[in-house]
């Protein structure tokens, strides 16, 4: 019995297990044309973590963002997040590969989208929030490298203003409020920022709405209407 | 590396000292993997190299998707 070929939902409670993440399938099936991908625990860069962080891979991610750009049978993509940030550079090259496919993309933050979670979040056409979920809204905070010349400051500073930089160009927040909310002191206890949950995201203009995966759903239904509407084909 | 997270680094980098599991590479259905050996049959998806962007959509090709090794 051990020989034998596992059945694949179990293959697929193991994906689970290992890395907290689902596969995707090969190609979209009749009657589903979007595709699913969940940004979940700890964006992961240069530096493989340690085991115990759940992660999200951009090497792996990356290239299935291609492909899905260049599947003609694939509608759409909805993003699921629910992260605690990571990796800046990971997190933005996500984001940017987001903000500029052709295909439509919604993004849907449960639970929590914190830190390099809130520019994935509005890089997608349309930014969903669920009404328990949270973002945190921070500067980048940093203990593992010691600031001994002003310019290490300087240059954790213009790592700060191009996440800012992101948020402000695809949001409707805007820059003096972005930066109000990050440097915020008194709300968090360990240091300086906001915690946003659910509509507060969406008042300050960070997000587009409050609602769940068929508002999702529904969403991306109208932008694959409007743009194939657009186009020729 | 700047990481922009809500994590307490201590957390993040928690058991980093443990030992990572040596790898090697394997070529299934012609693509070329990094694997993680789990006895002598089995082994771990740890990453896909490959320049088709559909490779990484394959199911069996997700990082912790177990192969049977011949």
């Amino acid at each position: 019995m051990e020989q034998d070929e596992k059945p694949r939902e179990e293959t697929e409670m193991e994906t689970i297990k290992e890395l907290g993440q689902t596969e995707l399938p090969t190609a979209a099936e009749e009657g589903t044309p979007f595709h699913c991908l969940t940004i979940i625990g700890q964006i992961e860069g240069h530096m493989v973590l340690p085991p115990r962080n759940k992660t999200t891979k951009y090497e792996h991610v990356i290239p299935q963002l291609v492909a899905i750009e260049q599947n003609p049978k694939i509608k759409g993509l909805l993003v699921i997040l629910n992260t605690v940030g990571g990796d800046i550079e990971a997190g933005l090259a996500i984001a940017e590969m987001l903000k500029t496919m052709r295909t439509p993309v919604v993004s849907l933050v449960l639970g929590g989208g914190h830190s390099i979670g809130a520019p994935i979040a509005v890089a997608a056409d349309h930014s969903i929030i669920s009404e328990t979920a949270t973002m945190t809204i921070h500067p980048i905070r940093l203990s593992g490298l010691v600031i001994g010349v002003p310019q290490t400051y300087e240059y954790l500073d213009k790592m700060q203003e191009r996440v800012i930089r992101f948020i402000v160009r695809h949001s409707r927040v805007g820059t003096e409020v972005l930066r109000e909310l990050m440097f915020r002191t008194g709300e968090l206890v360990r240091d300086v920022g906001t915690v946003l949950v659910g509509e507060e995201a969406v008042n300050v203009g960070l997000i587009d709405e409050v609602g769940g995966v068929s508002t999702a759903l529904q969403r991306l239904s109208e932008l694959v209407a409007k743009r194939s509407s657009g186009d020729d084909q | 590396m700047i990481l922009y997270t809500v994590l307490p680094l201590e957390d993040v980098y928690d058991g980093l000292e443990e030992e990572i599991p040596p790898t090697t590479h394997v070529v299934r259905n012609g693509v070329l993997m990094e694997v993680e050996m789990c006895g002598d049959f089995e082994a771990k998806v740890v990453r896909v190299i490959s320049s088709n962007p559909n490779d990484y959509l394959a199911a069996d090709n997700q990082p912790g998707s177990i192969l049977r090794m011949p």
